[in-house]
């Protein structure tokens, strides 16, 4: 009798709960990045983007028929099996779609979980090729990619440095190892010599002894694949302080405010190819606006992912519903100009690469060199 | 000849920095046998203090000198107190029971450490004011800057004053009797719980030490930066001979010098492992370490 009553208390419950659910419409984004370990600075970046989108599509009239947008941030710690869990642990709490993750080694494992349940996924930070070529139906993509990205860099060792020798070093990540060895093949196919590829391990403070070999290598370029931007500012102090004379070239994990904050005016003259930005453009500025006097400087992607959090709420709004072939029906119809880019994705769900050369000047990433038209 | 003198200077200066570390570990192991492993967060703990403090007096305008040693002094004096009450906290009341209580209470320590350093202070790096720190000496190709002068004199200063203080002074007496025979040199009159905090103390204020040079040298400070180093050290305390000072000193440069030289002469990826080799090998044909003596004849 006991336990009749029970299971009718528990079953009524469970009726209330849903019952209760279906009148109050909540729309729920989920955010996937590192929120601890070295990469965290990102991972903060990616959930204040999506935060900052939320709050503007709320200050805008929000989303009619939800009564909320809530944001669910999840730490992958850029490891592929927690980012699996934490996939898991997202389609359980009933997203709608995910903005993330960080790591090109996270994303990969976690969007095949999340494409199997026909959730919507767009990172905003992977950049290696496979996130989009494996044909899952629910992947999109809002930065570049690091096959796009290496030929910028290459073309600009050619053309603009008229470099002959080229030493690079990664830290063994898929990102910056993959992105280093897209670089060596094609800079030996445009005829720049290879004097050297190193690897030095995530974690490491201290870059003496490699960057002593390449002070005596005496290359025209140092190309430096980092996955970390502190990390990336440690090199440029060592190598300052040792004297080396080669431009360096960064690529964007290292493009975030942090590395001129740490390594000062060791970060002077650097180049880094990053996605190209108009900060004058309007869309920018009511992101800007928005973003500094919440979360402070806007870091490398919290831009991106500010427009895709952006991209996908525009998306069911204009479905009017959170059917994933629906939404992903207006995703591909989108075609407008967000924060950071122009938002137009393709059949394979990239949103196409503008990589550009910046220059680090007085502090400041600054425009330098376009592949497509020479200096700025 | 230049690349390997550039080289030796380099394994030099990163070798100092994990002797002064690696002291810590075995002054601890020396006197109450017991592996701290929330010692390298005492590491990290310094550079945190030495960065905001160092920050604070530069904007005032205090001199270079004045920046340094109050930094200095101000943050080997907060990982002391530090280190005694984590000692009070997490270690005194355990010293009765198994070592594998105490060392489970240091692993949880060090991880409460450095998770209170990643919620209090941020999971951005933190920068030093590395205006103070540019140039150096420049022979032919062969740099060297004056912040690896400053860590490798600062490391034999603080080398030469500890030695002092341990074999010199009735405190050092007092450390190396109770590391001997706790319960005998209780009975002639020796404080030992307060032996104990002393040793932690000086240890974790070297480690502080250690941080701030670090900082300086590097450019930044984040949460999680003890670990690492904290392992290398405690590997250079075992190849040393753990519970011995000069043996620390000697591992702490040998591991510094393997992880350079393999790094700039065979591949930078297998440093760590060459290091660690070298560790294993010693650890094979000399069980006891390089400086090691007899295992109950352990002494501060």
């Amino acid at each position: 009798m006991k336990r009749l009553f029970m299971t009718v208390l528990l079953a009524a419950a469970v009726i209330m709960l849903g019952s209760g659910m279906a009148f109050a419409k909540t729309l729920k984004i989920g955010t996937m990045g590192p929120l601890t370990g070295p990469y965290a600075a990102d991972g903060v970046d990616i959930k204040n983007g999506v935060l900052t989108a939320v709050e503007v599509m709320k200050a805008n009239g929000g989303i009619p028929g939800f009564d909320d947008i809530e944001v669910l941030p999840q730490d992958t710690a850029c490891e592929p099996r927690q980012a699996v869990a934490t996939a898991n642990k997202l389609i359980n709490e009933g997203v709608n779609g995910v903005v993330g993750s960080y790591c090109s080694s996270a994303t990969l494992p976690a969007s095949e979980v999340l494409d199997e349940e026909s959730i919507i996924m767009i990172t905003p930070a992977s950049t290696a090729e496979k996130v989009t070529t494996r044909g899952l139906p629910y992947m999109f993509r809002m930065c570049g990619r690091n096959d796009d990205q290496s030929k910028t860099a290459v073309k600009f060792m050619t053309d603009e440095l008229k470099a002959k020798t080229i030493y690079l070093v990664d830290d063994k990540t898929a990102y910056s190892q993959g992105l280093a060895d897209g670089v060596e093949k094609m800079a030996a196919e445009a005829g720049i010599k290879v004097l050297g590829h190193e690897h030095v391990n995530q974690g490491d403070k201290d870059f003496s002894a490699i960057l002593t070999k390449v002070k005596t290598e005496k290359p025209d370029v140092f190309y430096m694949s980092m996955q970390n931007s502190a990390t990336g500012a440690l090199m440029l102090i060592q190598a300052k302080r040792m004297g080396i004379k080669a431009a360096i070239i960064g690529q964007d994990a290292v493009y975030h405010p942090q590395l001129m904050e740490i390594a000062k005016n060791a970060a002077e003259n650097v180049y880094l190819t990053f996605g190209y930005t108009d900060k004058e453009a309007p869309a920018y500025k009511e992101f800007d606006a928005k973003y500094t006097p919440l979360h402070g400087n806007i870091g490398a992607y919290s831009g991106y992912a500010y427009d895709s959090a952006m991209a996908y709420m525009m998306a069911v709004k204009a479905a009017g519903s959170t059917d994933p072939a629906k939404v992903k029906a207006e995703l591909m119809k989108l075609d407008y100009n967000g924060a950071t880019k122009h938002v137009k994705f393709q059949a394979n769900g990239d949103s196409g690469s503008d990589y550009v050369i910046f220059k680090v000047k007085d502090g400041k990433f600054t425009t330098y060199w376009n592949p497509a038209t020479g200096l700025y | 000849m230049e690349y390997f003198l550039q080289q030796l200077i380099n394994g030099i200066t990163l070798g100092s920095v994990y002797a002064l570390i690696a002291l810590g570990y075995t002054m601890v192991y020396g006197i109450i046998q017991l592996i701290n492993f929330a010692h390298g967060e005492f590491f990290a703990a310094g550079g945190y203090v030495g960065v905001i403090f160092m920050s604070y007096l530069l904007s005032q305008g205090a001199p270079a000198w004045v920046c340094l040693s109050g930094s200095l002094i101000l943050a080997m004096a907060y990982c002391a107190m530090l280190a005694v009450a984590v000692e009070r906290v997490a270690y005194k009341p355990l010293r009765n029971s198994s070592r594998l209580s105490v060392l489970l209470s240091a692993l949880g320590m060090s991880i409460f450490l450095q998770n209170g350093l990643m919620l209090t202070q941020g999971v951005y790096d933190k920068a030093y004011p590395t205006e103070l720190t540019q140039g150096g000496f420049e022979m032919g190709n062969v740099m060297l800057s004056y912040m690896q002068l400053f860590i490798v004199s600062l490391t034999a200063f603080l080398l030469v004053a500890l030695n002092l203080l341990v074999f010199k002074t009735r405190m050092g007496k007092a450390m190396r009797s109770t590391a001997q025979d706790k319960v005998m040199s209780a009975l002639v009159g020796i404080n030992a719980n307060r032996t104990i905090s002393i040793t932690f103390a000086i240890g974790a204020a070297l480690a502080a030490a250690a941080g701030i040079m670090v900082g300086l040298y590097y450019g930044s400070v984040r949460y999680d930066m003890g670990f690492v180093p904290g392992i290398k050290a405690f590997a250079a305390a075992v190849l040393g001979g753990i519970g011995n000072i000069t043996g620390a000193m000697i591992g702490g440069f040998i591991i510094g010098m393997v992880e350079i030289f393999a790094a700039g002469y065979i591949s930078g990826e297998y440093k760590d492992v060459f290091a660690f080799v070298i560790l294993i090998a010693v650890l094979y044909f000399r069980p006891s370490g390089i400086m090691g003596e007899n295992v109950d004849d352990t002494r501060v």
